[in-house]
């Protein structure tokens, strides 16, 4: 029997263990270190970000006029890509990356949980989003013309889906299990928490999304095939995925990210921290949208239970909004880019949720084009991008040890507002086409203008990535770069080194850093 | 002579059971792919059935007496898990060697009863939409035990190499859990697709 126990989290932190000695790009990629993972998740779903709103941009120009600018095959595999991409390659990974980075700080814990799974999650998910794109460009979009391609998309969501869970298990394991001292679970910041729940629905939701594609792909590559692999059902039997409620769970941790950067640039503590705490709670519970397949069951639309969901979604949304403006009153807020991106992120969310609501009401018929759901759907995952954004310029500093150029920060604040409200509300306005005729006249006005908010919303996550970039020549931070920091991230040096943290005190609050300052300052 | 020296008790062992809790959240996205299909399975036969059809095509038989057989054969196996996790809290390596190789003898035969059953069937997987659905589901179960099974086997070999001990044997007990969702899942298709039919 062994005489000692070690925590087997701290295995790879042990300082003693002889680091640099294989290079680049060896280091990436044979890493555990749930820094590295986080980050390369976070810029590989901006690079992805920029390609997803392009794509969905194209099929858009399609649209315009006659529909000539495309084949009919590039078009549909276009809006394959374009639809499953933005949540599978960018919105999700995005927000697990800031997870996967973060969570670990904000508990104290010295790694991530299976550091070496967050690892192999991350190049599973790289390697199947690569055979997603190659699959899309030989015709094998969901419901694609060339059989062979088609089964790779299907192994291709497949395997994001997998590695999406496994790098799942990993965050909330962490927050679950890997937890300092005294951080009960009702202390663990906002993000933690958001985290811990987006984790728990995309748990119970994505494997549903498995279960779809194994039924297709089974029909498809073996059968004859019969109502699930036929091409036009195909996209149909996934388009739950993308639809009201569930879309509104890319949008889970982003809740987190605003609170706790609303709370950190006011400088105070949030009021009603538990209310905060139960709606975004509330929130997750009211996107899970993996029981209302429309492919299988038609009426599931029709039913008082999703019709409750869009409108409680919507009450849930605006008392998060309005706690959170109470916080901005009683704080002295900073006129950082981050507020102003979480401000936008939440705005757009609130306009998401006042269309969802207007989408389940049966006499408006919204339901009867796809146009007003893409405008949803674009709404929404911009809401999410730009709360990531927020993310990336609020811990960029935390990441990198610098700061970053707070001008393309503030730059971003109005390109990703105009760029979600262009994307998104063109199309919303379009659906109402069904109920007023000159509507429909306005088409194509209607979709260049959503085209070209797609345009501004790659725009807008090239300025993130460049943002983040604009690090390597900004000033040294430390560990707390806000100055208000009030969790334990910003007590871990910038950057913060393997093992993350020394010894941390027992946390006696939700916000331990403002504890500890306190009596210093009441001193 | 070396002197002896009582040493005081050892502290208590921090354990956070991280492998605990992430097999139990692996158990439950599995298990939650299995609840999808069978709900689709469930949805589509009651549809069938609601239009006056009868749900299973001619040709495609149903026996009861395998399933059952494997049933019985899986709760056996819940035993032999239970005792492995057992034996190693309590030290006993014998016995947790004997308990998890019996419990991998069990997961083998039912996968070799899965394929004998698969055999008697008869259906073609292209035939209709049913057998998509039958393969479809029971295949993913053989998928899922063969996981366990790798998972046992693992968790038996760092046995084997003095890995786990009464103190720390999360291992053992994290691969129990996931055993034990295989097991409840078995039990789902039992009845919603062998009994029911």
């Amino acid at each position: 029997m062994a005489l000692t126990d070690t925590r087997p989290e701290t295995g790879t932190a042990d300082a003693s263990v002889p680091t640099g000695e294989v290079g680049f790009p060896a280091n990436l990629i044979g890493s555990g270190d749930h820094k590295v993972v986080g980050l390369v998740y976070v810029v590989l779903a901006l690079l992805f970000g920029i390609a997803g709103w392009v794509v969905v941009a194209l099929g858009g120009i399609h649209e315009i006029g006659d529909g000539e600018f495309l084949s009919d095959a590039a078009a549909a595999n276009l809006f394959s890509a374009g639809r499953i991409g933005l949540v599978l390659l960018v919105a999700v990974p995005f927000m697990l990356g800031l997870a996967t980075y973060i969570v670990p700080l904000q508990v104290g814990a010295n790694t991530i949980a299976f550091p070496r799974a967050a690892a192999a999650a991350l190049w599973t998910w790289l390697l199947s989003a690569g055979l997603f794109v190659v699959a899309h460009s030989l015709d094998g979009g969901l419901g694609g013309g060339r059989p062979e391609a088609v089964d790779m998309t299907l192994l291709a969501i497949a395997g994001m889906v997998l590695a999406i869970v496994i790098g799942t298990i990993c965050v909330i394991t962490t927050a679950v299990a890997l937890r300092t001292p005294g951080l009960s679970l009702d202390r663990v910041p906002f993000f933690t928490w958001a985290s811990m729940v987006a984790g728990s629905i995309w748990l119970l939701t994505l494997p549903v999304l498995v279960a779809n594609l194994a039924l297709v792909y089974v029909d498809h590559r073996y059968g004859a095939p019969s109502e699930f692999g036929i091409e036009g059902g195909q996209l149909a039997q996934v388009s739950w995925l993308v639809g009201q409620p569930q879309i509104y769970a890319v949008m889970i941790p982003g809740l987190g990210i605003i609170a706790d950067v609303v709370s950190t640039l006011c400088g105070v503590r949030q009021a009603n921290r538990g209310v905060v705490l139960t709606l975004i709670g509330a929130f997750a519970a009211l996107s899970v949208g993996a029981w209302a397949q429309p492919y299988f069951y038609p009426e599931a639309q029709d039913q008082a239970l999703y019709a409750g969901m869009a409108g409680a979604i919507l009450l849930v949304t605006l008392l998060f909004v309005g706690g959170l403006a109470a916080t901005v009153k009683a704080g002295k807020p900073s006129a950082k880019s981050p507020l102003g991106l979480a401000a936008v992120s939440a705005l757009l969310l609130l306009l998401a949720t006042v269309c969802g609501l207007l989408y389940v009401i049966t006499s408006l018929e919204l339901r009867d084009t796809g146009v007003y759901a893409a405008g949803l759907m674009a709404l929404v995952v911009a809401a999410a991008l730009t709360a990531a954004s927020a993310g990336v310029m609020y811990w960029a500093p935390k990441m990198t040890g610098r700061t970053p150029s707070d001008a393309y920060g503030k730059l971003n604040v109005l390109v990703l507002l105009v760029g979600g409200a262009l994307a998104g509300l063109p199309l919303v306005v379009l659906g109402f086409a069904t109920k007023f005729d000159s509507l429909a006249d306005a088409a194509d006005a209607l979709q260049g203008v959503a085209v070209a908010g797609d345009i501004v919303l790659a725009f807008g996550l090239l300025l993130t990535l460049v943002a983040l970039v604009s690090t390597t020549r900004g000033a040294s931070v430390g560990a707390d770069a806000w100055g208000t920091g009030q969790t334990l991230e910003w007590a871990c040096p910038s950057p913060p080194p393997p093992g993350n943290f020394g010894e941390l005190a027992v946390v006696r609050s939700p916000e331990p850093l403002l504890d500890a300052a306190e009596p210093a300052e009441e001193a | 002579m070396a002197a002896t020296h009582a040493l005081p008790p050892a502290p208590p062992v921090q354990r956070p059971r991280v492998l605990v809790v992430g097999s139990a959240f692996a158990s439950a996205a599995a298990v939650m792919v299995f609840v999808a299909l069978i709900g689709i399975y469930l949805s589509q036969r009651a549809d069938a059935l609601l239009a006056g059809e009868t749900w299973l095509p001619r040709g495609l038989d149903i026996p009861l007496q395998q399933p059952t057989t494997m049933l019985f054969t899986l709760l056996l196996s819940c035993v032999t898990m239970q005792w492995a996790v057992s034996a190693i809290s309590h030290d006993d390596r014998i016995n947790s060697y004997i308990a998890l190789g019996t419990t991998l003898l069990f997961g083998v035969s039912t996968v070799v009863m899965t394929t004998y059953l698969w055999s008697l069937m008869g259906a073609d997987v292209s035939a209709n939409s049913q057998s998509v659905l039958i393969y479809t589901i029971t295949g993913g179960h053989i998928l899922m035990l063969v996981v366990a099974m790798a998972f046992v086997a693992l968790m038996a070999f760092r046995a084997l190499a003095g890995g786990f001990s009464a103190r720390q044997h999360d291992g053992v007990s994290a691969a129990a859990i996931f055993w034990y969702a295989n097991v409840a899942v078995y039990f789902l298709i039992w009845i919603s697709i062998y009994v029911t039919k």
